[in-house]
Order: structure tokens, then C-alpha cells, then sequence
């Protein structure tokens, strides 16, 4: 696909680049009419159903899988494993656009987006967990802008400013898991407030813990799904060490995936088991939870143990695949299906196509960029002015 | 990682001062917020009600709304279960077959004004308030639209003006915040001709409606909702019938809405105190454990260069000495051979001379 | 080729993906299953199948049987209650092809093999039948109400049924000898089968269900073979209400002999001495009581023998005993609460329509003035001491039930002003012309045949009071307005403003008393528009 382009450097008409302008194209119109026709012309929310994909896809999955950023920095600089390193730049990029592009989406959902700073600047709402979100989101996005920043800086050659940033890396890494930690757990947190409408199987005091330990686990399988595309997209851009190191992240990511996916399937069966909600697995939306916890925590664990001990990469990279889709479904569980369980067909909320194609276009933008970078910027190798000795 | 001893003491007095700065932050007490004293309610007893929807005109009037699709005397808009909407801040409700001896009765859905509203406790930009006379006003001037007050709202009170791309405000009943500041009766209680909505202070109200269940014992339900339902709400309601017969929720609980959030809220100085410890003490640990290891392979190295050198120096000592004697071998086999070459001509000549004298 | 591959299992992975997503939103939107309130069948036949559970917890959920349905089924084939009830002392019994319960696997396979057997044979005659396999029968989730009516006799019934059976009491009626253990007729001890048979079958004594069961139906049965009219012997035929109210009502019942007195004095039973003596006689009033004329008044005579046929203070003393459970006497006549008081009967005649206009307005605990006691006690017994005999007595009673004012008194049509305007309050509408008179007359027409009203209300204007109420009685009574104001005054917090006082005080009357026209909400039907 883009091969061609850098060999060629002539058509720009590949599939990649059609597709993508196309929802390009359609995205620009569906954002004239989200703002010229409001959210009752492009969605399908409602006085029952405020929050509905924007939130559910864009803000929760997007948040979870942007979290390997702060995994893959906090297992390099914290607990040294420095035969990760190659993973670092990809995943902070990742983390970087997806947080971007979780705000750029968050302009789309709110009524008044041009409000969105008033709560930092006009009036605080501390006894809010949305609050404690977007403040934590906002300074994580900053952190994160910070230690992307040496990408480019390496790229444009200012090597002073580089090698400053650089010395932060420590202090970053540390506020990103401290702010990560709490921005992660406060997403779920926020669905504290609303028991009597949350499915009991879902709803639980320990939904902050789920949501963070989901974040870990989605952390992991992002870096290594993206890895994965990455190998095979962007395969001319990595150098030796990314080539080689790239199997060593997919089973040391994926051991520690099994682990914290072992965690968390143990903590969601106590969650179950301190609300004495053993009783609702027997209906309907029982089954469908035993779905998400069997197929999409139980499973992936074993899966992934397994790919370890066989040093079956490719076994590793189809869980990951499948683990993120869990953490997808999980999210979307807990803000749309099990989220006004209580109430009529009649009254339930499924996506309106204008709110698929925002959020179809804000991933397509976040695509394009992502590849842009990659293309140019040291992301996928190291900067020959800048080699490191690890 | 160094930092000068001023620097740190710096840092801890800045974060100390810090602290100082914010109100007390209470998660788990065993105070009970019981409304502010004098504050105003609404009792709503539908054994009064006799459904003729002035309330929802006078709403509509006193708050300059939209005027609605069917005018408020169609009753034929009563067969239909409503909620609120952003055109009406309260609807009513007719419940058939619940009181079948008497006829229907009637449900006012509006804002119950809660004592600790969930909205208030949800909005992060303070756009609700919990007012001393006791309305829960909403401020649309800071409202930044993001509906986290729609999903929090147990009673599912608040709506949204989805319609409105550019100015879209959530709406709900306001109490007639700025009619009772002056003095006047809120809309909905002014129009009603049976006076099935008493407004009073919520203190009187539950003594009224305390009494008025112990005169007619088998008129009510022995319970007012909403004196304790979600930590207790301005808006009290007497019933006939059970109140999930009319639609009212009875499993919400006596928790109010924001105690349910204070647990993880309380957790956040903790992680920002504590992570950063954690973490710098993982990476301290992890640096510690690079460095011994480093030191290790080093010793390893030395030790093995040293005692290699040892060997090879030994080796080559015993080359050496191998070789000295092999010379010397070889040169005392070659001063043999010398010697016995050197014996050889002397007797091949002497044979040769005596064959040549001999002719 | 590779990239085939990768396109291919690209498109699979969205495909995946797009399915889960959808299936689960589609899961998500099915909502809550609807409420057992929106039952679609509601009937009266509804036996609930759970007799293991004497033997411990039940496995499965109970069984709902329909017992009318199977009647019919049967009849259908020929086949009649036989079929399913066993025979015992000359009487069908009323369990399922067994006497007893004996053992818990045993009244299962009972179950289970006879019913599953003729499901299928009635299934092999190409005909609707019933369940096969377990979750059919043994359903977790009810969807079918009981609307099953409590039946009893009452006095049209007991007398269709002594003519019927020529008036010979010892086919029904009889007592238990505890030394010999058997049954037998004991003529004027005759009572409801209830005194007896209670809600729960003890040792002896079946319950009043079973009893009613096994005697009535079966009877019922045996004259049905006898090509006789007689009563149902079908579940809706007795407890169905729409059934119910098809029974043939007797109006003008005989009275019932069973040696009672006409009139008589509610007081404390005791010997002439007892009476006589001040520290033992009853200080307040006896109350002479028209036992024939509520023997009228009343469907059965257990709506106030709910124990037995005796004086009720003969259980309820004064001071309270043992077979009264401690309730004295004063208690016994005035509970509000229990329908075989005096009081509380009372009360609950009030709710009837004609009284419940005013009526329903009135707080039922309020405290009554000393007077209305003596509406009822009338004379103190022991200024008649010596020997006084029982007809004496009776015949005082009587005299003073005479004398007793049974008329409810209005003020003269003079007093009663035909039409009052109603203006105090105009606003949106015009004045309210008030038919006065008419509602006076009819409000008085109304009651003028009970009894009990007009006892009360033989003081003129005092029927006024349910509107002119708060007030004393005249015929110049105070304005609306003069009390009714503002509303919400926190001094008066019970009493309604003026508007709201006006309307409750119709409105609340009129649906009292059922009245249809004028509706509530129709404003203009009372006041013009302005």
C-alpha cells in the first residue's frame, strides 16, 4: 500500500488514502451538520439516553486503549526493562493521538463545546468524577504532548531542546501513572453515581478498580496489536533493533497481559460475590456478562499463557486482537447495554449512523496522522544522531 | 536522581501549603444532611389530583415555554405514560386500575429538589445548586452540555435541548426559584384548583402530611415518599395506592447521590500521594538491581579475564620449557649426527686411499 | 496473494467485530420483560400443585393447575370427577387419584405418571392436551393470576338451601362428640360450619376449604346424577364474580328460627345480684338493641357471631375473660376496626355512597362529644332492680327503642335558600349558581329510609354540617370565606384556601358518591367562562 508511495513518491490514490478520504469527506459533512443541526440531528440520544457512543466508544474505549502509553513507559523507566525500548516511542504516539482525538471527540458529544475549558478556568465542580477526568486527561494529554515532543524535535534537528525534554522523562513517566491511574479509574467511577441504573452485574463500589486494571490489560494488547499492524505496514521504516525486539514484546507484553487479565477476572468474580448477585447470571443479560468475562477475560489469560510458553507469536497477536475487543465490549456493556437496563425496548438507545460515522471518521483521522508520523518522524527507528547506548 | 536538601525541604512545604488550601473533604460520616433550616417544599397528594393539567399550563405560563403540541386541556394526552422534556418541566401521569373502586389516579412527574441532588453532585462545572430556600437551580450561563447531570439523576428529571445546535440547555423544574425568592407561590401550585400541591416549609409539609395520614388512615399509604428516598427531596408525595402502582420507583434507597461517589473521590489525594513514592521507589529498586547487576558482570569479567590470562600465561610457560628441551634435544641429536658425520669421511678416506695405492 | 490473505482476514476480523457489536446492542435493546401485572389470564380455577412440600423443600417450582379446564376436557370425553378423585366414605375425596400423602416419591410418580399418561393419550386422540415435559408443567415464571372470590353462604342461600332439603337441618348441620369421636345433630346448637372448620385442617377437623369442598360439591354432585337442579361443582360456578353475582338472590328470606331474641339490652350478663350490686354493676347506660331488625340488615348472622350464636357478652365481659381473648365488652362494641362491632359495622356503613359524600371528609377518630354516647345508652338497668324477668326487659328495651327519634330533620324549604351564588373568587370563570336546594333535598332523600342516619342525624342542621361544617348549627351559617383564605397559611396548615376548599368540597363529595356528572376537570360545566 504505502509502499508504493515511498518507493514511487508519485500516486497518492492508494486504497489506503481513497478509503480514508472518503470518510474524510463524509466526516467534514457530518460535522457541518452536527454543529448547524445539533445533536438531535446526528444522534439518536435521548432524555432517557444522554450519553450514547461518543461516549461510550470515543471517551471510554478510546481512553482504555490509549493507556499504553503509560504501561509501556512505566515497565521501560520504572521497572527497567529495558528490552522493551522500541515499543516506547510507538506506544506513546498512540497514546498521544488517542488521548488528542478523545478530545477532539468530546467537541462533537458536549452541547457547548466551545465551554469545554470553563470548568478549569470559570468554575470548578470538585465533587464531580467527570471532573476529576478532564482535569486529569487534560494534564495527561500535556504529558504526554511532552514526551512525544522529542519526535519531532529529533526530526526538525534541534538538538538542545531534545536533549532537555529528554532529561524529564523520569518525572513525566511517573505523573503520567499517577494521572493514568486516576483518569482511568474515574471513567468507571463515574457510573458510581447511577446504581439504579446500571445492571447489578455490572455496577459494583469497585468499578473504578475494574476500569483501571482494564486499562492495564488494554495498555498491553494495544502495543502489541499495534506492533503488529505496524510490522506489517510500516515494516520499511523500522530498523534492526525494532525488528528484533518486536517478537520480545509480544511475549513479555503478553505474559504480563495474563497475569493482569488473571487479576482482573479474580476481582470481577469478588465484585459478583460481595454484591450476592450470583442469582442474575441466570437471565439473559446474566449469560451475556458470563459472555464478557468467560470469553473475554478468562479466555485471552489462558490464551496468552499458552502463546508465551510456545513462543506463539502469532497466538499472541490474535489474543490481543481479541482482548481489545473485549475491553471494547466491556465499555460499551457498562455505558449503553447494561446502562438503562430497567427500561422498555422502546426506550433503549442504538447508534444513529451519523454518530457510527463521527466516530469511524475520528479513528480514520487518527489512522492518517498516525501513519504521516510514522512516515517521517523516528517512531519506528532510532534518529541516527540520537542513538542510544541501551 | 539528586535533589539539593533546601530543594526538597522547598518542595514539601509548597505541597504542605498546598493542602491548606482546599475545604474539608468528608467521604464516609455519620452526618446526615437534613435540609437547610427553613427551606421550602412541595406536597403532592393524588388523592387530590384529579388530573385537569393546570399545573403543567401554569409551568408552561410562569416559565415561558414552548407552547406544547396539544393544548393542556386535551385530557386525551393523559392515555399515554410522558416524561419530562425540554417544552415541559412537569407532566402528569394518569394510572388506571391501580384504585379501581374510585377511578384513576394521577402522577405530577417534575424535579423532586432534592436534599443532596445527584445533578449538583455530578455537574463539574457547578452549574447546580442547592439554594438555601431550597430549589435546585441550574445556572445555563457555565453549562458546558456534556449530560452527566441527565445520567445521574435517579428520578430521570433532567432533560436536554437537543434540538438547539447552538445554545442547548438542560432542562428541568427550577421550584420557580425566582417566584418563591419574591415571595410568590411557585406556577404549578398556584393553578391547582384542589389544592392537591401544599407548598410549605418542607419541615411543616411532613407534619402535614403526617397528619393528614393519621385522620384518614385508610385514605393513604402509610409512607411519604421522598422524606428519606435518595437522602430525602423537597418534593414530598402522599399516594392512595403503593407508589410503584403510580410509577415511582421504590428501591432507590436512602443513600443520597453523592455519598455514592465520595468513596472514589477520596481516593484521589491518596494515589497522588502515595503513587509518586511507589513509583520512584519501584524505579529506585529497578536501578539498584541494574546497577548490582552491572557491578556483577563487571567482578565476572575481571575474574574471568584474570584467571584466563593465569592459564594462558602457565600455557605458554609450559610451551616454553617444552620447547627449550626439544631444542635441546634436537641439538644434542644434531651434534650427534655432526660428530658421527664427521667420524664417517675420515674412515671412507682412509678406504679409499689404501684401494688407490694398491694399483 | 499475501495481500489477498490479509484483505480477507481483514474484512473477517470487521465482520466479527461489526456481528458482536450489533448482537450485543440488539441484546441491550430488549429491555425488561413485562411486568406479572399485565397477566393475560386471570381465573378463578387456579389450584397451585405443591403438596410435596409437606415432605421439604420443593425441587422444582410449584405446578399451576387449572381445574375447570380439566373438568371440561373430561366432560368432553365422557368422563367425570371419578376419573381423577378417589372414593371414601361414600364421598369423593378431594385429592388426585389418592386418600392420603403418604411418601414423597410415591405422590410424585402419582402425579407424574397419571397426569403425563392422560396428557398423552388425549394428545394421541388428536386433541388439546396438556404438558409432557417437565418445563411445561413445572414453569419458572407465573403468568396466570388467581381471581379466585371467597364464597360463603348467607341467608338467600341457607334458605334455598333448607327448602331444598325440607327444611331438615341434620343434613348439614352437625357436632362432634370428642368420647365417641363421631358426628352427630344436635338441634338449636345449629351454627355456620365456620365456628368449627378454620383456615387449617388439624387433627379431627378438616378445614373450612376442604369441608366446603367435600360437603357442598360433592352434594352438589350426587343431585346433578339425580338429573336435579342444584348448585355448581365447577371453581368458577362458586368463586368466579362474575359467576357470583348470578346466584339467585331470595329477597324476602323467612327469618331464620334459631330461638333469638326480637329486642333486646346490650349489657353486661350476670346474675340479678351482680346487676343489682353497685360494685359490680355496669356504670354506663345499657343499650336496648333491635336484634330482628339487624338480623335484616345484614347478609349472615357471622358478620357478628364470629364465634358462636350466643349474647355477646357472655364471652365479652366487662372486665374481659379468657373466651373473649381479654377483648371487654366496651371494646367488642365500639372497635372501629372489626366488622362485627357495633361501631365498626356502623363505620363501614358509611362508606356506602349516599353517606360517603360527607362522610369520607370526616376524620373517623375524631373525638365525639358525650351526647352521641347516649344515642344508644339509653338507660341504666339497675334503677330496675328486684326482680326484673327477661320480657320485662325486653319489652323496656323495646319501649325505648320507640321512643327513640328516627327521622333526619332539615330546616323548612324557607330556611333552605334554592340557589346560592358562589362569587367570591372570580377570576378566569364567572360565579358558580349553586342548585342549594336541590342537593339539600337530595342528600335528605337519600337517607331518609336508613335507620341509622336518621338516629344521628335527628338534630336539625346537622346534615348541613358536611359542607357548612367547623360551625354551629343554624340556618344563617358562616361564610366559605370567612375561615377559608389564603392558602398555605402556616398557622392553619390543614385548612385549604378558599379556591381549593370550594373544590375539594364538591369534588370530593361528588366522587364519593359516584356521581358522574359534573366532571372534575370539565371546569365550565360549574362556572362560565369568563
Amino acid at each position: 500500500m504505502s509502499e508504493d508511495t515511498a518507493a514511487t513518491g508519485k500516486s497518492y490514490f492508494t486504497p489506503f488514502n481513497i478509503i480514508a478520504g472518503l470518510i474524510v469527506i463524509m466526516g467534514l459533512v457530518l460535522t457541518v451538520i452536527r454543529f448547524t443541526g445539533g445533536l438531535a440531528a446526528t444522534t439518536n440520544l435521548s432524555d432517557y439516553n444522554p450519553w450514547g457512543l461518543w461516549i461510550g466508544f470515543d471517551l471510554l474505549v478510546g481512553v482504555a486503549l490509549a493507556s499504553g502509553g503509560y504501561v509501556t513507559s512505566a515497565a521501560v523507566y520504572l521497572f527497567g526493562m529495558k528490552k522493551y525500548h522500541s515499543a516506547l516511542r510507538p506506544a506513546i504516539l498512540t497514546g498521544f493521538l488517542g488521548y488528542a482525538l478523545v478530545v477532539l471527540a468530546l467537541h462533537y458529544d458536549v452541547g457547548r463545546p466551545l465551554r469545554l475549558p470553563y470548568p478549569f478556568l470559570v468554575q470548578q465542580g470538585t465533587t464531580s468524577l467527570l471532573f476529576e477526568v478532564g482535569a486529569c486527561v487534560a494534564l495527561y494529554l500535556t504529558v504526554l504532548f511532552v514526551e512525544f515532543t522529542p519526535v519531532p524535535l529529533e526530526w526538525l534537528g534541534f538538538k538542545r531542546a531534545r536533549n532537555l525534554v529528554v532529561k524529564l522523562t523520569l518525572l513525566l513517566t511517573i505523573f503520567g501513572v499517577v494521572l493514568s491511574t486516576l483518569h482511568q479509574s474515574s471513567l468507571g467511577a463515574l457510573f458510581l453515581i447511577a446504581p439504579s441504573k446500571l445492571h447489578p452485574l455490572w455496577y459494583s463500589p469497585y468499578l473504578p478498580v475494574y476500569f483501571f486494571v482494564s486499562s492495564i490489560i488494554a495498555g498491553l494488547s494495544m502495543v502489541i496489536f499495534e506492533s503488529t499492524l505496524s510490522g506489517r505496514f510500516f515494516k520499511h521504516k523500522m530498523d534492526e533493533t525494532h525488528l528484533a525486539e518486536k517478537d520480545t514484546i509480544a511475549l513479555g507484553f503478553g505474559k504480563a497481559a495474563s497475569f493482569v487479565l488473571a487479576g482482573y477476572f479474580i476481582v470481577k468474580v469478588i465484585g459478583i460475590s460481595a454484591g450476592n448477585n450470583w442469582h442474575f447470571l441466570q437471565t439473559g443479560y446474566g449469560a451475556w456478562f458470563l459472555v464478557e468475562l468467560l470469553g473475554f477475560v478468562a479466555l485471552p489469560c489462558f490464551l496468552y499463557a499458552v502463546g508465551v510458553r510456545d513462543k506463539n507469536v502469532t497466538l499472541i497477536k490474535w489474543t490481543a486482537v481479541w482482548t481489545v475487543l473485549g475491553v471494547v465490549i466491556n465499555r460499551f456493556n457498562v455505558s449503553m447495554i447494561a446502562f438503562n437496563w430497567h427500561l422498555p425496548a422502546s426506550e433503549r438507545y442504538f447508534p444513529h449512523w451519523m454518530e457510527i460515522g463521527i466516530s469511524v471518521f475520528i479513528v480514520t483521522v487518527g489512522l492518517i496522522i498516525f501513519k504521516f508520523i510514522v512516515n517521517r518522524m523516528p517512531i519506528l527507528y532510532e534518529h541516527p544522531d540520537y542513538k542510544s547506548a541501551h | 536522581m539528586s535533589i539539593s536538601r533546601r530543594k526538597f525541604l522547598g518542595w514539601l512545604a509548597a505541597a504542605g501549603l498546598s493542602t491548606s488550601v482546599t475545604r474539608t473533604a468528608r467521604a464516609a460520616t455519620t452526618q446526615h444532611f437534613t435540609g437547610y433550616p427553613d427551606s421550602v417544599g412541595v406536597l403532592f397528594d393524588n388523592t387530590r389530583c384529579i388530573g385537569c393539567r393546570k399545573c403543567e399550563a401554569g409551568c408552561n405560563k410562569v416559565n415561558e415555554l414552548a407552547a406544547p403540541d396539544q393544548p393542556f386541556d386535551d385530557l386525551a394526552v393523559l392515555d399515554n405514560q410522558r416524561r419530562t422534556s425540554a417544552r415541559s418541566y412537569t407532566v402528569v401521569n394518569r394510572y388506571d386500575q391501580v384504585n379501581y373502586l374510585k377511578g384513576p389516579l394521577y402522577r405530577k412527574i417534575q424535579c423532586n429538589h432534592c436534599l443532596e441532588p445527584a445533578c449538583a453532585s455530578a455537574c463539574f462545572v457547578r452549574a447546580f445548586a442547592k439554594s438555601k430556600i431550597g430549589a435546585v437551580t441550574y445556572d445555563e450561563t457555565v453549562c458546558v452540555g456534556c449530560r452527566y447531570c441527565m445520567i445521574a439523576c435517579p428520578f430521570e428529571i433532567p432533560t436536554y435541548e437537543y434540538d438547539n445546535a447552538i445554545t442547548p440547555r438542560v432542562m428541568k423544574c427550577t421550584l420557580c426559584y425566582p417566584r418563591i425568592s419574591k415571595g410568590l407561590l411557585p406556577g404549578c401550585v398556584e393553578s391547582c384548583p384542589t389544592e392537591a400541591l401544599t407548598y410549605a416549609k418542607r419541615e411543616d409539609l411532613l407534619q402535614i402530611a403526617r397528619e393528614r395520614i393519621r385522620r384518614f388512615p385508610q385514605r393513604y399509604v402509610d409512607h411519604i415518599y421522598g422524606e428519606h428516598e435518595m437522602g430525602g427531596t423537597s418534593w414530598l408525595y402522599l399516594s392512595a395506592v403503593p407508589f410503584r402502582q403510580i410509577g415511582m420507583r421504590e428501591d432507590l434507597g436512602v443513600t443520597p447521590a453523592p455519598e455514592l461517589t465520595a468513596g472514589a473521590l477520596s481516593g484521589v489525594p491518596i494515589v497522588v500521594g502515595m503513587w509518586p513514592v511507589l513509583l520512584t521507589g519501584i524505579y529506585a529498586i529497578s536501578k539498584r538491581k541494574e546497577k548490582l547487576a552491572s557491578e556483577e558482570k563487571e567482578l565476572a569479567v575481571t575474574t574471568a579475564v584474570e584467571q584466563a590470562e593465569a592459564a594462558a600465561e602457565a600455557k605458554l610457560a609450559e610451551a616454553l620449557a617444552q620447547a627449550d628441551e626439544e631444542k635441546k634435544k634436537a641439538i644434542d641429536i644434531e651434534v650427534q649426527k655432526a660428530l658421527e658425520e664427521a667420524a664417517r669421511p675420515e674412515t671412507e678416506e682412509a678406504e679409499k686411499s689404501e684401494t688407490e695405492e694398491d694399483s | 496473494m499475501e495481500k489477498g490473505k490479509s484483505g480477507l482476514r481483514g474484512a473477517g476480523i470487521f465482520v466479527t467485530v461489526a456481528m458482536i457489536s450489533i448482537l450485543s446492542m440488539g441484546l441491550g435493546v430488549r429491555g425488561v420483560p413485562p411486568s406479572s401485572d399485565d397477566a393475560d389470564k386471570v381465573r378463578a380455577d387456579m389450584i397451585t400443585i405443591d403438596y410435596l412440600k409437606t415432605f421439604g423443600k420443593l425441587e422444582r417450582p410449584a405446578v399451576v393447575f387449572l381445574h375447570d379446564k380439566h373438568t371440561a376436557a373430561l366432560e368432553k370425553q365422557n368422563k367425570d370427577c371419578t376419573t381423577c378423585h378417589l372414593s371414601e366414605n361414600n364421598r369423593l375425596g378431594p385429592k388426585f387419584k389418592r386418600l392420603k400423602d403418604t411418601h414423597k416419591t410415591e405422590v410424585m410418580d402419582i402425579f407424574h405418571t397419571q397426569c403425563i399418561a392422560c396428557h398423552r393419550e388425549t394428545a394421541a386422540n388428536e386433541e388439546k392436551s396438556g404438558p409432557v415435559s417437565c418445563g411445561d408443567c413445572h414453569k419458572e415464571e407465573i403468568t396466570i393470576r388467581s381471581s379466585r372470590q371467597p364464597m360463603g353462604m348467607d341467608k338467600s342461600l341457607h334458605y334455598r338451601h333448607a327448602k331444598a332439603h325440607d327444611n331438615k337441618c341434620e343434613k348439614c348441620h352437625h357436632e362432634y362428640n370428642e368420647q365417641t369421636q363421631k358426628l352427630y345433630y344436635q338441634q338449636g346448637k345449629e351454627g355456620t360450619c365456620r365456628y368449627c372448620h378454620g383456615k387449617t385442617t388439624e387433627e379431627k377437623k378438616v378445614s373450612m376449604r376442604l369441608a366446603a369442598h367435600l360437603s357442598c360439591i360433592d352434594c352438589h354432585r350426587k343431585t346433578l346424577e339425580k338429573n336435579q337442579s342444584a348448585g355448581p361443582v365447577d371453581c368458577s360456578g362458586c368463586h368466579e364474580l362474575q359467576e357470583q353475582k348470578m346466584i339467585e338472590v331470595v329477597q324476602k328470606v323467612p327469618r331464620i328460627k334459631r330461638n333469638q331474641p326480637d329486642i333486646v339490652f346490650v349489657k353486661k350478663i350476670g346474675s340479678v345480684d351482680e346487676i343489682s350490686n353497685p360494685k359490680t354493676q355496669a356504670r354506663m347506660k345499657a343499650v336496648p338493641f333491635s336484634h330482628v331488625a339487624h338480623e335484616d340488615y345484614n347478609d349472615s348472622c357471622r358478620v357478628c357471631h364470629h364465634a358462636d350464636l350466643n349474647a355477646c357478652a357472655s364471652c365479652h365481659t366487662l372486665t374481659g375473660s379468657k373466651e373473649g381473648e381479654q377483648i371487654k365488652l366496651e371494646q367488642a362494641m365500639h372497635n372501629l376496626n372489626a366488622e362485627q362491632s357495633c361501631l365498626g359495622c356502623h363505620q363501614i356503613n358509611q362508606q356506602e355512597k349516599q353517606c360517603a359524600g360527607c362522610h369520607a371528609s370526616l376524620e373517623q377518630r375524631r373525638k365525639r362529644g358525650e351526647e352521641t354516647c347516649l344515642t344508644c345508652h339509653m338507660t341504666a338497668l339497675n334503677e330496675n332492680t328486684g326482680n326484673t324477668s327477661r320480657a320485662d326487659e325486653k319489652a323496656l328495651a323495646a319501649k325505648l327503642l320507640d321512643s327513640r327519634v328516627a327521622v333526619t330533620a332539615s330546616y323548612k324549604d324557607a330556611d333552605v335558600p334554592e340557589k346560592v351564588v358562589i362569587d367570591g373568587l372570580m377570576n378566569q370563570y364567572k360565579a358558580v349558581d349553586l342548585p342549594h336546594r336541590k342537593i339539600v333535598h337530595t342528600l335528605a332523600g337519600n337517607i331518609k329510609d336508613n335507620k341509622l342516619a336518621n338516629y344521628f342525624h335527628s338534630d336539625v342542621g346537622t346534615i348541613c354540617q358536611g359542607c357548612h361544617h367547623n360551625s354551629p348549627l343554624s340556618t344563617q351559617p358562616p361564610k366559605c370565606a370567612s375561615c377559608h383564605g389564603r392558602p398555605f397559611d402556616p398557622d392553619q396548615p390543614l385548612r385549604p384556601g378558599l379556591m381549593a376548599a370550594y373544590h375539594s368540597q364538591c369534588m370530593e363529595c361528588h366522587k364519593e358518591m359516584g356521581i358522574k356528572k359534573p366532571v372534575a376537570t370539565d371546569c365550565s360545566g360549574c362556572h362560565k367562562e369568563k
